[in-house]
C-alpha cells in the first residue's frame, strides 16, 4: 500500500516542481537519449553541440557508456566558444585514457590554445591536456608545463603545477628531474596561490627532496600565512618533515621526553612531565604510552611493533646532536608562522597546524593548540569526529593538556554513537581529582540515556575512572550498585538490546574495582551475592558466582555465608546456563579447597551433589569439566574425611590436592594480569592512517632526525645524470646481456615432439638449460593427484584423448623442477598448462650504475639476482659488473655505502655477525653488506661481485660511493621492488587459500596493456603452427620474471573459446616478501585479442598494503613498457 | 589525492506519504521502511585523476550503511575494501569522496562540505532536483574547483565570476534565445591579485555594509536543574557592497570575553594579535568574517522543565517552559523536541499553548513559537510503557529550539567600523540575532 501511495507523491510533487524547473537542464538530465545526437554535435551551432554535449554529460552522471561518441566530440575541441570548450574537455577526460588514439586528435588544438592570449584558455588546455594521460604525448606535456609555469598569469601556473602529479603519475622516470625542477622552481614563485599548488606538486612527486625546501626555507615560512588554504595544510606537513630531517627534533618539545629516560641529564626534565601527570595511571604505562606514540610518529607503528614484540631488539636511539632547542630560529620561524593558522577557518589547517606544535612546540607552548582544536568540534559534524580522534591521541599522551577543559567533551543527545564513544574515551582519561567528581555526576545522567550500548559503555567509563582515581572507587562502587539493583528491578522484561549490556558491563566495572583492594569491598561482595535471585542474565550470575570463589575466604562474613551460597546454587544448578553451570563447578571446587572451617560436610555433600548433577549434563563440556574436577578431588576430599589428623600433621597433602590448589588456590588474585602489550597504532596527527588505524597506501611517518646531509647540491648534479640513462641504454645493455640473450630467438621453433623424447630431456632441461628444451607442459585440469612426480607422462596420454585440449597438443609434454600442477579445478573451460623452463630464459635487466664517461672510463653495471642470499634473508642481492674501458689499469676499486660510517673498517663486515650488528644499527636506512675490493683492473678486463643490499622497502635510490683510484664517485643504486620478494613455490591450492585470506583491503588491481607478444607473432613466419596462446604465455611469463623474483604458480587457458581471443587468460605467480616473509601473489588475467595489444589486468594480494601497491605499480609498469627489441 | 567524487541522493523517506500515513506512531522495522520508501541513485559522478573509481563503490556504500544502519551514515571516514570513502551528508544527499592514498582526511571533508557550501549558494538550495536540473553547473563547478584531486578554487566570489549562477533571467533567456553560456570568458581578475578574494574592479551606486552577530547557544542542564554548560558560539556576517579595494576595521568593546576565535582568510592576524581589531580588505557580497566562542555564561534565556514521574506501567509528563525575561526581548520559534524511549507504547500528550505531534520514529515536537506573556506554556500527558515494565528507566532528553531577535546573548558589542584607503561615505549596519544551538534539557 505504502509503495503506491509513495510513487503517487512523488509523481505529484514531481509534477508541482515541474514549473520551476523550466530554463533549466532538467529535460537533458532526465531524457538525455531522446534526440539523436549525432547530428547535433556536427551541427555548425554552438547552441547545438552544447546541448548534444550536455546530453552526453547527463548521460556519463547516468552511468552509461558514451565514449563511441569520442571522435565527434573531439572534433569540437577546435570550438572558439568557451562553454563548449569546456564541456568538450569535461567529457574528453573522462574518457582519454580509454580511447588514446582518438584523444591524440585533440593534441595540436591544445598546442595551439596554450598560445592564446586569453589566460583561462591557456590554463584550461594545460589542464586537459596534462589530464588525457598518455605516455606518448608525456614530453609535450612536460614541455608546455615548462613554459606554463612561466606564464604571467597566477591562474596559469597554478594550473602548471598541478599538472604536474598527473605527469609523476605516468612514471617516466627519465623525465624525474626535469619535473622535480619545475617544482623548484613554482616553490619560489612570488604569488602564494602557486606557492601552495606547488606544495601539494611536490608532496605527491618527491616528498624527500628536501633539497628545494631548504633553499627557500624562510621565504617559504613567510609566505605560509597568505597561502591559500589548502596550500597550507600541505605546506605545513613539507615544512615539519623538512625542519626534523634537518635539524632535528626539539629538546624542550614531548617528543624529547622519549630520551630522556636513559639519560642522566635529562632526570628532572622527566619528573617534570611525571610530575605533572600523576593521578591519571600509573607512571609506568602513562610514560610508556606517550613513549610509543611518538615513537611510532617517527618509526611508523608497524616497525615498531615488530621490533618491540622481539624483546631483544633495542630500539634506534637518538643522541642528543638529533636535537636542536627551540631558541633554534629555524624552528622559532616554523613556530611563528603556524601560530596564527590555528586561528583558520578551515579545521584542516588549524588541525594541520597544531600537528606542528604537537611534534615542536615546547611543552610549555603546547597549551596553545588546546582551545583551537576544541573549537574546531563545533565545526560540521563529519570533521568534529576526525578532530576527537585526534585529540584522543593527544590526550593518551599527555592528559593534563586537555583536563581543564573536560567540559568540552560532555556528550550531546545529537552526537553519532561514535562520538560518543569518543567523548566518553576522552573524559575517563583527562579525569582527575578536582574534576571526577563533575564527571562522575555527567556520567549519571548518561546511564539514564535511552541508547543503552552508550549506557554500557559509560557504566564501563565509570570503572575506569575508579581504577585510575581510587579515592573515587567507593562513590563509583555504590553508584553501580544502585545501578545494579535499579537494573534488575525494571529489568525483569528483557525486551530491549542492550539492556543486559548495562547490567553486564556494571558488574564488570565493579569486579574490577574490587580487585583493585578486594578487603575493603566485603560488603559490595556480599550485596552482589544477595542480588544473585533477582539477577536472570547469565554471564551477570557467572560472574557473580566467580567473585564468591575467588573472595570466599575474605573478611568475616563471607566464609560463613558461602556454604548457603552453594547450597542455593546447587538448587538451581540444572536451570542454569552453560557459563553459570561451569562457574559453579568451579567455584565450588574453589570453595573447598580454601575452607577450613566448621561446616565442611555441608560443602561436601553440595559438592558431590553438584558433580552428580554435572555427570548427567546435556552439555559435554560440562561433563568433562566434572570428571576432571571429581578425579582431582577425590582424593582430597577423602583426606578432608578426617581432617583433624591431617590438621594436626599439617605437611602430608596428597599429591593431586596440591594440583588441585594450583589450579583453584587463591592464585588469582596475585597473578595480576600482566598490562597488556598496547597494540593500538598511532600515527601522525592529523592523518588519514590514524583514523582508519593502518598506514594507508603513502603514509610516510616522521623523516629521521637530522637524517638530511647539508651539503647535497653538487652531488645532485652528478646524480641526476646517472639517473638518467640507467633505465635501459640499449647499447650498454645489449653488450652486457650477452650470456643468455642468444637464445632468445629460437624459442619459438620449438616442434612437436613424442611423449617418449620428453622423458630423456628431463634431465637435459634440468641441469643444462638448454634452449631446444621443450618449454610447456601441460596437466590436464581433470586428474586426481595421484602421481607427484614422474606421472606426468603417462598421464599424457589421457589428455591426448580430451579433444578439447588438441588444438595445442602438438607441444612435447615435459616436466620441470618447476612447477606441477596437477589437481581437478571447478573451471572446465580452461586448461592448466605449466611452462616448462622458463627460468633458463630469463634475462636479467642491466642497470647502469656509473657511466664510463664519468667514471674515468669504469663502467659499473649493474642487475637484480634472483639469488637470495645467504647472509640475512633481509637482503637483497646484486650482480655488480665493473669493466674498464680505458687504457689505464685501474686499482682498488670498492663501492661502500655512503651513509655508513666511512671509518668502520668495511672488511670486517663480512662476516654474518657483525653484519647483523650493522643491520641493527642502520635499521632503518638502506644497508649494504660491502663487497670484496677489486685489487686491480686491467683495461678491458671485466670482473663482477655480488653485492648484498638492505634496502628495506625504501624504493628511493641508494647512494653509493664508489672509490677507484682513490677517486670518489657518488653513484646511485636505484632499488627495484621486484626483487625485494623471493620466489614461493607453492601448489595451486596453497596459492588460492593464500589468496582467500587476503581479500578486501589486501587486494588490488590495476590493468594495462601489453605488447610484447605482437612482436613475437609478427616475428615468427610459421604462425600457423605454433600457439598464439602460447605466445602470449610466454610473453606475460617472461616478462614478469625477468623483471620480479617470482615463482610461476600455474597458468589457466581458456579452451572452449575463439581461437583468437585470448581472454581468460591466467598467470599466477607467488612470492614472499624478503623482510618479513609475508606472502605476495600476483595473479595476471589477460583480455583481448591474441593479435591485439591485450588488456592485462594484474591482481596482488598482499598483506603489506604499501608494499603491495607499490609491487602492483612497478608490475604493471613493466608490463605496459614496450620490450626492447630483442636481436 | 582525491579520485572521485559522487554526489548520491539518499532522500530518506518520501516526506508526503510517510507524515499522512504515520499519524499515530507504531513500531515499523526501520529496514522495512528502508526497503519501501528509501531510494537511492548516484545523481553524479566526477573523476579527478587517472585513477578511476568504479561506480560500484557506491553500492558497496549503500549495502553497508543497510546493514549497519545509521551509525555508518555518521562515520566521515571509512575504509572501504577498495577506497578510503569521505562522506558528508547534507540535505538528503551524501556527498562521496574515494582516495587510495594517505590524505589529512579533514582536508576531504573540509572540502566536501565547501562543494556542498557553494552550489547550496549557486542553486538556492540543496536537493536532489536542484542538483539534477542544474547537473551541467555542477560538473563546471566541480571542474573548477578541483583539479587533479587537489582543490584549485574554491572562493564563491571567483566561481560566480567564471561560472554564472542560474537565475530567473538567464533561464527565461535561455528559453527564448535557446543559448546559454554559463561559462565566462575571461579570467576573473581576483586570480591574480594579492587579494584573491576579492574582483579590484566593483562599483556600488551606494556604499553599504551590514554587519550581523549571529549566535547560537550550547546549554546542557542536567537532571536536578543545573546548568552544566552554557556557551556561545557566533559568527560575524558581514555584507559589503563597496566600491573599489576598501580596506575595514571591525573593533570590540569587550574582545576578552572572547575564548577563541577564527578567521576569514582575509582578516590579517597581526593587528588581532597586538590590539584585537579586525584589519581587512573584504570580499564583495556575503561572508562570514570570523567566527567566536565564548564560554562559561551564567544563564539561559528560557527555562524549560520536564517531569516523569512512572508507576504502575504508566508515566505521566509535564514540562513546563517559560522565559527568563532579563533582555526585554521576545522568543520566538520555540519548539521542545524529544525522542520517546523505545519502551513506550503509546502516548497521549496535550498542550495548553501551541501544537504536539509524535512521528512514528517517537520523535515527539511541541511547537510553540513566541512565549505568551499571560501564561506559562506547558505540555502534559501519559503514556503507556511496554507491558511488563512498572517503571520508566531511561528518560528522554529535550532539545529546546529559540530564536532572539536583536540580542546577542554573550553580550559582545561591536565598538565600531572604519573604512580607510577608499574615501567614500558609507552606510554602515549592524544587527544581532540569537538562536538555540545545541540547548539540551535532561530528565
Amino acid at each position: 500500500m505504502f509503495p503506491q501511495f509513495g510513487a503517487t507523491a512523488e509523481s505529484l510533487s514531481k509534477a508541482s516542481t515541474a514549473v520551476f524547473r523550466i530554463g533549466t537542464d532538467a529535460h537533458l538530465y532526465d531524457d538525455p537519449d531522446d534526440v539523436n545526437i549525432a547530428p547535433l554535435l556536427e551541427s555548425k551551432f554552438d547552441s547545438e553541440k552544447t546541448e548534444a554535449l550536455k546530453r552526453l554529460l547527463a548521460l556519463i552522471a547516468q552511468g552509461f557508456d558514451v565514449s563511441n561518441f569520442f571522435p565527434q566530440v573531439v572534433k569540437n575541441v577546435a570550438s572558439q566558444s568557451l562553454e563548449v570548450k569546456k564541456l568538450v574537455y569535461l567529457y574528453l577526460l573522462h574518457y582519454a585514457e580509454k580511447r588514446p588514439n582518438e584523444a591524440l586528435l585533440s593534441i595540436n588544438c591544445f598546442q595551439k590554445d596554450l598560445g592564446d592570449t586569453n589566460p583561462l584558455v591557456r590554463a584550461w588546455a594545460l589542464r586537459a591536456m596534462a589530464g588525457i594521460r598518455l605516455h606518448v604525448i608525456a614530453p609535450l606535456v612536460l614541455v608546455a608545463v615548462g613554459k606554463c609555469a612561466r606564464d604571467p598569469s597566477v591562474y596559469v601556473r597554478k594550473c602548471a603545477a598541478n599538472a604536474l602529479p598527473k605527469l609523476h603519475d605516468l612514471r617516466m622516470e627519465e623525465h624525474t628531474s626535469a619535473i622535480e625542477e619545475i617544482v623548484g622552481m613554482l616553490l619560489n614563485d612570488n604569488s602564494p596561490g602557486v606557492v601552495g599548488a606547488a606544495a601539494s606538486a611536490f608532496a605527491s612527486v618527491c616528498p624527500n627532496n628536501f633539497s628545494l625546501i631548504g633553499r627557500n626555507y624562510k621565504k617559504l615560512c613567510e609566505i605560509l600565512p597568505d597561502v591559500e588554504e589548502w596550500g597550507q595544510i600541505i605546506l605545513i606537513g613539507i615544512l615539519l618533515r623538512y625542519v626534523i630531517a634537518s635539524y632535528g627534533l626539539v629538546k624542550e618539545s614531548i617528543m624529547f621526553s622519549l630520551y630522556g629516560k636513559d639519560d642522566n641529564l635529562e632526570v628532572d626534565e622527566q619528573d617534570f612531565i611525571l610530575k605533572e601527570d600523576t593521578g591519571y595511571t600509573s607512571e609506568k604505562t602513562l610514560s610508556e604510552l606517550a613513549n610509543m606514540i611518538l615513537q611510532c610518529y617517527i618509526e611508523g607503528p608497524d616497525e615498531y611493533l615488530s621490533r618491540s614484540s622481539s624483546a631483544n631488539m633495542v630500539p634506534p636511539k637518538l643522541d642528543v646532536s638529533q636535537f636542536t632547542s627551540c631558541s633554534n630560529d629555524i624552528v622559532k620561524i616554523l613556530l611563528k608562522c603556524t601560530s596564527p593558522l590555528l586561528w583558520s577557518n578551515n579545521s584542516a589547517v588549524v588541525l594541520a597546524a597544531a600537528g606542528v606544535h604537537w611534534i615542536m612546540a615546547s611543552k610549555g607552548d603546547l597549551k596553545r593548540i588546546v582551545k583551537p582544536l576544541l573549537f574546531l568540534m563545533r565545526s560540521s559534524y563529519a570533521s568534529r569526529y576526525v578532530v576527537l580522534c585526534n585529540i584522543q591521541v593527544f590526550v593518551k599522551a599527555m592528559p593534563s593538556l586537555f583536563a581543564p577543559h573536560y567540559e568540552d567533551f560532555f556528550v550531546c543527545s545529537s552526537d553519532s554513537y561514535q562520538i560518543k564513544a569518543l567523548k566518553l574515551e576522552i573524559l575517563s582519561s583527562v579525569a582527575v581529582e578536582s574534576s571526577v567528581s563533575f564527571i562522575l555526576k555527567e556520567f549519571q545522567d548518561y546511564i539514564r540515556d535511552p541508547d543503552r550500548k552508550f549506557a554500557a559503555d559509560t557504566v564501563a567509563a565509570i570503572g575506569l575512572c575508579a581504577q585510575k582515581l581510587p579515592k573515587m572507587a567507593t562513590t563509583c562502587v555504590e553508584g553501580l550498585l544502585t545501578l545494579i539493583r535499579q537494573e534488575y528491578f525494571c529489568g525483569e522484561i528483557r525486551s530491549m538490546d542492550g539492556e543486559d549490556g548495562v547490567l553486564i558491563q556494571a558488574i564488570i566495572s565493579i569486579k574490577s574495582i574490587i580487585k583493585l583492594d578486594p578487603p575493603s569491598y566485603e560488603k559490595v561482595i556480599i550485596q552482589l551475592v544477595r542480588s544473585l535471585d533477582a539477577i536472570k542474565i547469565p554471564s551477570a550470575r557467572a560472574m557473580i558466582i566467580w567473585l564468591v570463589g575467588e573472595y570466599c575466604s575474605l573478611g568475616e562474613i563471607i566464609p560463613r555465608m558461602v556454604s548457603t551460597v552453594l547450597k542455593y546454587l546447587a538448587r538451581c544448578f540444572t536451570s542454569e546456563a552453560l557459563e553459570t553451570k561451569l562457574q559453579i563447578l568451579n567455584t565450588t571446587a574453589k570453595v573447598l579447597i580454601c575452607n577450613t572451617g566448621e561446616d565442611i560436610s555441608t560443602l561436601q555433600k553440595v559438592w558431590s551433589y553438584v558433580i552428580e548433577l554435572a555427570e548427567c549434563d546435556m552439555n559435554y563440556d560440562v561433563r568433562d569439566r566434572s570428571r576432571f574436577l571429581k578425579k582431582l578431588f577425590s582424593c582430597n576430599v577423602d583426606s578432608q574425611n578426617h581432617v583433624e589428623e591431617q590438621n594436626s600433621e599439617s605437611q602430608k597433602r596428597d599429591q593431586s590436592y596440591v594440583f588441585a590448589e594450583c589450579i583453584f588456590g587463591r592464585q588469582t588474585t596475585a597473578v595480576t594480569v600482566p598490562t597488556e602489550p598496547i597494540n593500538d597504532r598511532f600515527y601522525l596527527p592529523g592523518s588519514l592512517s590514524q583514523l582508519v588505524f593502518h598506514a594507508a597506501p603513502g603514509y610516510e611517518p616522521l623523516p629521521k632526525p637530522c637524517s638530511l646531509p647539508y651539503i647535497d647540491f653538487d652531488q645532485n648534479d652528478g646524480t641526476a645524470n646517472s639517473d638518467s640513462d640507467e633505465d635501459g641504454d640499449p647499447s650498454t645493455s645489449g653488450s652486457v646481456d650477452e650470456g643468455s640473450a642468444s637464445d632468445y630467438s629460437s624459442e619459438q621453433s620449438v616442434t612437436a615432439s613424442s611423449e617418449a623424447d620428453g622423458s630423456d630431456e628431463i634431465d637435459s632441461g634440468n641441469e643444462g638449460n638448454n634452449n631446444v628444451d621443450p618449454l610447456i607442459q601441460i596437466s590436464d585440469t581433470g586428474n586426481v593427484s595421484e602421481e607427484q612426480n614422474g606421472g606426468v607422462h603417462s598421464r599424457f596420454g589421457d589428455l591426448m584423448s580430451t579433444k578439447s585440449l588438441e588444438s595445442w597438443l602438438d607441444e612435447p609434454a615435459k616436466s620441470s623442477k618447476e612447477n606441477e600442477t596437477n589437481q581437478s579445478r571447478a573451471r572446465r573451460s580452461s586448461a592448466r598448462i605449466t611452462i616448462g623452463n622458463i627460468r633458463s630464459r630469463i634475462k636479467p635487466k642491466y642497470y647502469t650504475l656509473l657511466d664510463p664517461a664519468n667514471g674515468n672510463g669504469l663502467k659499473v653495471n649493474y642487475s637484480f639476482s634472483t639469488e637470495t642470499s645467504s647472509v640475512s634473508s633481509h637482503l637483497v642481492s646484486l650482480e655488480v659488473f665493473f669493466e674498464n674501458c680505458s687504457s689505464e689499469a685501474m686499482s682498488d676499486i670498492v663501492l661502500i655505502d655512503e651513509s655508513s660510517n666511512r671509518s668502520s673498517d668495511p672488511s670486517t663486515n663480512q662476516t654474518p655477525s657483525t653484519t647483523e650488528n650493522t643491520m641493527k644499527i642502520h635499521t632503518e636506512n638502506p644497508a649494504m653488506v660491502s663487497m670484496e675490493d677489486i685489487p686491480s683492473l686491467e683495461p678491458g678486463q671485466t670482473e663482477n661481485r655480488t653485492l648484498l643490499v638492505r634496502f628495506h622497502h625504501h624504493l628511493l635510490p641508494l647512494k653509493l660511493a664508489l672509490f677507484c683510484n682513490d677517486t670518489k664517485f657518488p653513484v646511485k643504486l636505484k632499488p627495484d621492488i621486484g626483487y625485494f620478494v623471493k620466489p614461493l613455490p607453492i601448489s595451486i591450492e596453497a596459492f588460492r587459500d593464500k589468496e582467500s585470506h587476503l581479500p578486501g583491503m589486501f587486494e588490488y588491481i590495476r590493468s594495462c596493456t601489453f605488447t610484447d607478444h605482437l612482436v613475437e607473432l609478427n616475428k615468427g613466419s610459421n604462425s600457423l603452427t605454433e600457439d598464439k596462446f602460447l605466445v602470449i604465455c610466454e610473453a606475460l611469463a617472461l616478462k614478469m620474471m625477468s623483471n620480479a623474483n617470482l615463482s610461476l604458480v600455474s597458468v589457466d587457458m581458456p579452451v572452449a573459446s575463439n581461437l583468437d581471443d585470448a581472454s581468460g587468460l591466467c598467470l599466477r605467480f607467488s612470492s614472499e616478501i624478503l623482510s618479513n616473509s609475508m606472502p605476495c601473489l600476483i595473479t595476471v588475467t589477460v583480455e583481448g585479442k591474441c593479435s591485439d595489444p591485450l588488456t592485462v589486468s594484474v591482481k596482488v594480494n598482499c598483506e603489506e598494503t604499501v608494499f603491495g601497491l607499490n609491487f602492483l605499480n612497478r608490475v604493471v609498469n613493466f608490463l605496459a613498457e614496450p620490450s626492447v627489441t630483442r636481436s | 589525492m582525491l579520485q572521485c567524487i559522487f554526489l548520491l541522493s539518499d532522500s530518506g523517506y518520501y516526506s508526503v506519504s510517510y507524515y499522512q500515513f504515520v499519524t499515530f506512531f507504531r513500531i515499523i522495522e526501520p529496514m522495512v521502511l528502508d526497503l519501501w520508501f528509501r531510494h537511492r541513485e548516484v545523481m553524479l559522478e566526477k573523476q579527478l585523476t587517472g585513477h578511476r573509481v568504479d561506480r560500484s563503490i557506491c553500492g558497496w556504500f549503500w549495502d553497508q550503511s543497510i546493514s549497519q544502519g545509521d551509525s555508518f551514515k555518521q562515520l566521515p571516514v571509512i575504509a572501504s575494501p577498495t577506497h578510503y570513502l569521505f562522506q558528508v551528508f547534507r540535505e538528503g544527499i551524501t556527498f562521496l569522496a574515494c582516495t587510495q592514498v594517505e590524505m589529512p582526511p579533514l582536508m576531504a571533508i573540509e572540502f566536501l562540505c565547501r562543494v556542498a557550501d557553494v552550489l547550496n549558494d549557486y542553486l538556492g538550495g540543496l536537493n536532489e532536483d536542484l542538483i539534477k536540473d542544474n547537473f551541467i553547473i555542477v560538473y563546471e563547478l566541480l571542474d573548477e574547483m578541483i583539479d587533479n584531486g587537489f582543490p584549485l578554487t574554491t572562493e564563491l566570489n571567483i566561481l560566480q565570476e567564471m561560472i554564472a549562477p542560474p537565475n530567473i533571467v538567464s533561464k527565461v533567456l535561455s528559453v527564448v534565445t535557446g543559448t546559454s553560456s554559463n561559462v565566462s570568458d575571461t579570467l576573473p581578475g581576483a586570480t591574480s591579485s594579492c587579494v584573491p578574494w576579492r574582483t579590484a574592479d566593483t562599483k556600488y551606486a551606494q556604499n553599504e555594509v551590514y554587519v550581523d552577530l549571529v549566535e547560537e547557544m550550547d546549554a546542557t542542564i542536567n537532571r536536578d536543574g543545573a546548568l552544566m554548560k552554557c556557551e556561545v558560539y557566533g559568527e560575524v556576517q558581514v555584507n559589503s557592497h563597496i566600491t573599489g579595494l576598501p580596506d575595514l576595521t571591525l573593533s570590540f568593546t569587550n574582545p576578552s570575553i572572547l575564548d577563541q576565535v577564527r578567521f576569514h582568510p582575509c582578516v590579517r592576524f597581526r593587528p588581532w594579535e597586538s590590539h584585537q581589531i579586525l584589519s581587512f580588505v573584504p570580499p564583495d557580497g556575503q561572508f562570514k568574517l570570523m567566527s567566536y566562542r565564548v564560554r562559561k555564561l551564567k544563564s539561559t534565556p528560557i527555562y524549560v522543565k520536564p517531569q516523569l514521574t512512572s508507576d504502575g506501567g504508566t508515566c505521566r509528563l509535564n514540562v513546563m517552559v517559560g522565559s527568563r525575561n532579563d533582555h526585554g526581548k521576545t522568543i520566538d520559534s520555540v519548539t521542545v523536541q524529544f525522542q520517546l524511549p523505545s519502551c513506550i507504547l503509546s502516548a497521549d500528550l496535550t498542550s495548553n499553548h501551541g501544537t504536539v505531534s509524535i512521528l512514528a520514529d517517537k520523535t515527539c515536537t511541541w511547537n510553540i513559537g513566541r512565549i505568551p506573556k499571560d501564561k506559562a506554556p506547558s505540555m502534559s500527558g501519559t503514556m503507556v510503557l511496554e507491558t511488563g515494565l512498572e517503571r520508566l528507566h531511561v528518560f528522554p532528553t529535550f532539545r529546546v529550539g529559540f530564536k532572539m531577535m536583536g540580542v546577542a546573548l554573550s553580550g559582545l558589542q561591536i565598538d565600531k567600523l572604519d573604512l580607510k584607503t577608499v574615501p567614500y561615505r558609507f552606510y554602515k549596519g549592524f544587527r544581532a540575532v540569537t538562536r538555540a544551538g545545541e540547548f539540551e534539557v535532561r530528565s
